[in-house]
């Protein structure tokens, strides 16, 4: 006979945690929550327990803290999981702050087997663990006596079938202290603060018997409390859950919304495609993110759009704003300076699933890079990938805009080398014609797609983009200062 | 005139006082019945806010009911959680029933409001609940008038 124990696990009710602990948090383990002062540990554990605690399952709160527990209590009323409702109900808070001041390690596990003897909670909290270890040290119990209480408590713990989470501010990961072996869940938390922006992550260093979610992945704490951002793994298997359900790329090509662009494309943007629109300030690059979306909620198509732009109501133009209204697309706008990749994408995905989107523009990415935190901008290609990837996993059109300086000695599609993880590449350009400003646009790539390889000259008015013929007279084009090809100069003095 | 939440919570606190009393109104018989609500009040905060949570609390309000009640309070004198029923008695005792009884309420209500502006009216209400008299229903309250 080789049945397996079968581990329930508990669903912690923190928005992504669940995804990062590999399906929530096994029954009966015993975990540690740890971070520095102010990283979100208290909160997170008030959270856990005011989400799982039920009549049927309650919970003891043990606080043993160096701030005292009114002012925890205080404080954490003002986040919206915080329900009065459910204490002396569900939810019992045990101060263990005189006995870990007056007492030792034997007078400590006794209080806290009494009170979980008397309670049998199936939930079981102990802030800060760590109060109580340093209490011990002050006793002169010594190290061997630490982590004989330990022992003795994740023994008891075990045998009272509790589900345990002890909250800590555990220095050194170097030099763990004997709890970090004993555990079977540690969960790290740790802020930084980078020039003027804080970011919080969470690590999942150790979950026995499930497959966590590796690496660190942002947090943020809302009114609401503590909200996890799970870092999109590129080699993700989609079917995991964490993204919505992959759609198949298909042999559809989407209209673009500009007359003659889906000619020069070899017939539309197929389906699922990234598009990279390069061009230098005021070229027309959102007029034509506008119109691919314009174009597809013309066909039914829902789009999304993800601004980062300052003045939105400058730079947008009126048609987008007035489809936001109405509902026709979903906008996502940011001016904060602190975000992290994994939380657009994660607002960006429940917004397309919402919305059952397919089209999708980012503009500009120029935009995008200064709003994500000074700390992720080093990785901004790295995640700029993984954005990417995560977007073709859900079969979604992606067409991105890129403010680049016109340059005329090279031709250069985007400032973050991401030209290669498109799919397909428009670029705009400023060429000087008999001294006016022109505007020429050319389609660079389209994968595994013929495509016009012409630059052809574009207006734009009040419709929109224009695009016109060839400047066939002229050569030199990317130069910025065309000039009249050998033939066509001929011809020009020809004339009468 | 709308009654609010503070003045139900204040009536509240005097009818528990009135009952525990036995609506008698002998100074020792107050003192008992503040003790008997200490008691309850304290068993029910000192897990959850410490005793050290519920002795700095104490201690203020005495501090600020001592105002018009001087004799509460002795600049020498320790007091927390524990001793307070012993205080009580004493400095009840042998005084006019009418002051104590404003004196007891007092110091009650203040107790309760200074543990509310620190917690929340709503988590103080959830955990002294069990503390206090309810309200005698509509039909009883019209009987009585």
């Amino acid at each position: 006979m080789s049945q397996k124990v079968g581990i329930a696990r508990l669903a912690t009710g923190v928005p992504g945690l669940d995804a990062i602990l590999g399906g929530g948090v096994p029954e009966f383990s015993l975990n540690l929550i740890v971070g520095a002062p102010g990283c979100g540990k208290t909160t997170l554990a008030h959270q856990l327990m005011f989400a799982m605690a039920t009549r049927k399952r309650p919970a003891l709160f043990f606080t043993a803290l160096g701030e005292p527990a009114m002012k925890m209590l205080r404080y954490q009323q003002q986040f919206s999981f915080f329900d009065p409702d459910k204490i002396n109900e569900s939810i019992r808070f045990v101060s263990l702050g005189e006995d870990v001041a007056n007492g030792a390690f034997a007078q400590v596990l006794k209080r806290i087997a009494h009170e979980v003897e008397k309670v049998a909670p199936a939930l079981v909290f102990v802030d800060s663990f760590r109060s109580v270890m340093l209490e011990a040290q002050h006793q002169s119990e010594g190290p061997g006596s630490q982590q004989q209480f330990i022992q003795q408590l994740g023994m008891q713990l075990l045998g009272w079938e509790t589900t345990t989470f002890l909250i800590g501010e555990y220095a050194s990961p170097t030099s763990p202290p004997p709890i970090f072996t004993m555990a079977d869940g540690l969960m790290s938390l740790e802020q930084s603060v980078f020039r003027n922006s804080m970011v919080r992550k969470i690590q999942i260093m150790k979950m026995r018997g499930q497959a966590t979610r590796p690496g660190m992945h942002t947090f943020r704490i809302t009114d609401e409390g503590v909200v996890v951002f799970p870092a999109v793994d590129v080699r993700d298997d989609p079917s995991r859950g964490t993204l919505a359900r992959p759609r198949e790329r298909t042999q559809k090509r989407l209209a673009m919304g500009v007359p003659r662009l889906d000619e020069m494309m070899g017939g539309g943007l197929p389906s699922g495609y990234s598009l990279l629109v390069a061009g230098p300030s005021g070229s027309g690059k959102t007029i034509l993110a506008t119109a691919f979306l314009v174009e597809g909620v013309r066909r039914g198509e829902p789009g999304v759009i993800v601004a980062f732009e300052q003045t939105p109501s400058q730079s947008r133009t009126r048609t987008i704003d007035d489809l936001v209204r109405a509902g026709s697309i979903g906008l996502i706008n940011t001016r904060s300076l602190d975000l992290s990749m994994d939380e657009v994408i994660q607002h960006l995905i429940t917004l397309i699933d919402r919305m059952k989107a397919t089209r999708v523009v980012i503009d500009s990415l120029s935009g995008f890079e200064l709003a994500v935190a000074p700390t992720f901008r080093e990785d901004f290609r790295e995640s700029l990938f993984r954005m990417i990837a995560a977007l073709s996993n859900l079969g979604v059109t992606v067409l991105m805009t890129s403010e680049l300086e016109d340059r005329y000695n090279d031709l250069r599609f985007s400032p973050y080398g991401s030209a290669f993880l498109t799919d397909a590449i428009i670029v705009q350009r400023y060429v000087e014609v008999k001294s006016c400003l022109k505007r020429v646009m050319a389609v660079v790539k389209v994968r595994a797609s013929v495509h016009s390889n012409e630059l052809r000259e574009f207006e734009i008015d009040d419709g929109g983009i224009v695009i016109g013929e060839t400047l066939s007279e002229y050569g030199g084009m990317l130069s910025g200062s065309p000039a009249l090809t050998p033939v066509s100069s001929a011809n020009a003095q020809d004339r009468p | 005139m709308p009654i609010t939440d503070r003045e139900l919570c204040r009536e509240t606190i005097r009818r528990t006082l009135r009952q525990r009393a036995k609506d008698t109104s002998d100074a020792l018989s107050i003192a008992t019945a503040t003790s008997e609500i200490w008691l309850l009040m304290s068993a029910q905060l000192t897990p959850v806010i410490g005793g050290n949570g519920v002795d700095a609390i104490l201690r203020r309000s005495l501090y600020l009911v001592s105002a018009a009640f001087p004799w509460l309070t002795s600049p020498d004198e320790h007091v927390d959680h524990e001793s307070l029923p012993v205080r009580i008695s004493v400095r009840f005792a042998g005084r006019d029933s009418v002051v104590v009884e404003q004196a007891s309420c007092s110091f009650l209500i203040t107790f309760t409001e200074l543990l509310a502006t620190l917690i929340g009216n709503s988590l103080t209400r959830r955990l002294l609940a069990s503390v206090w008299v309810a309200a005698p229903p509509v039909v009883e309250q019209e009987k009585i008038s």
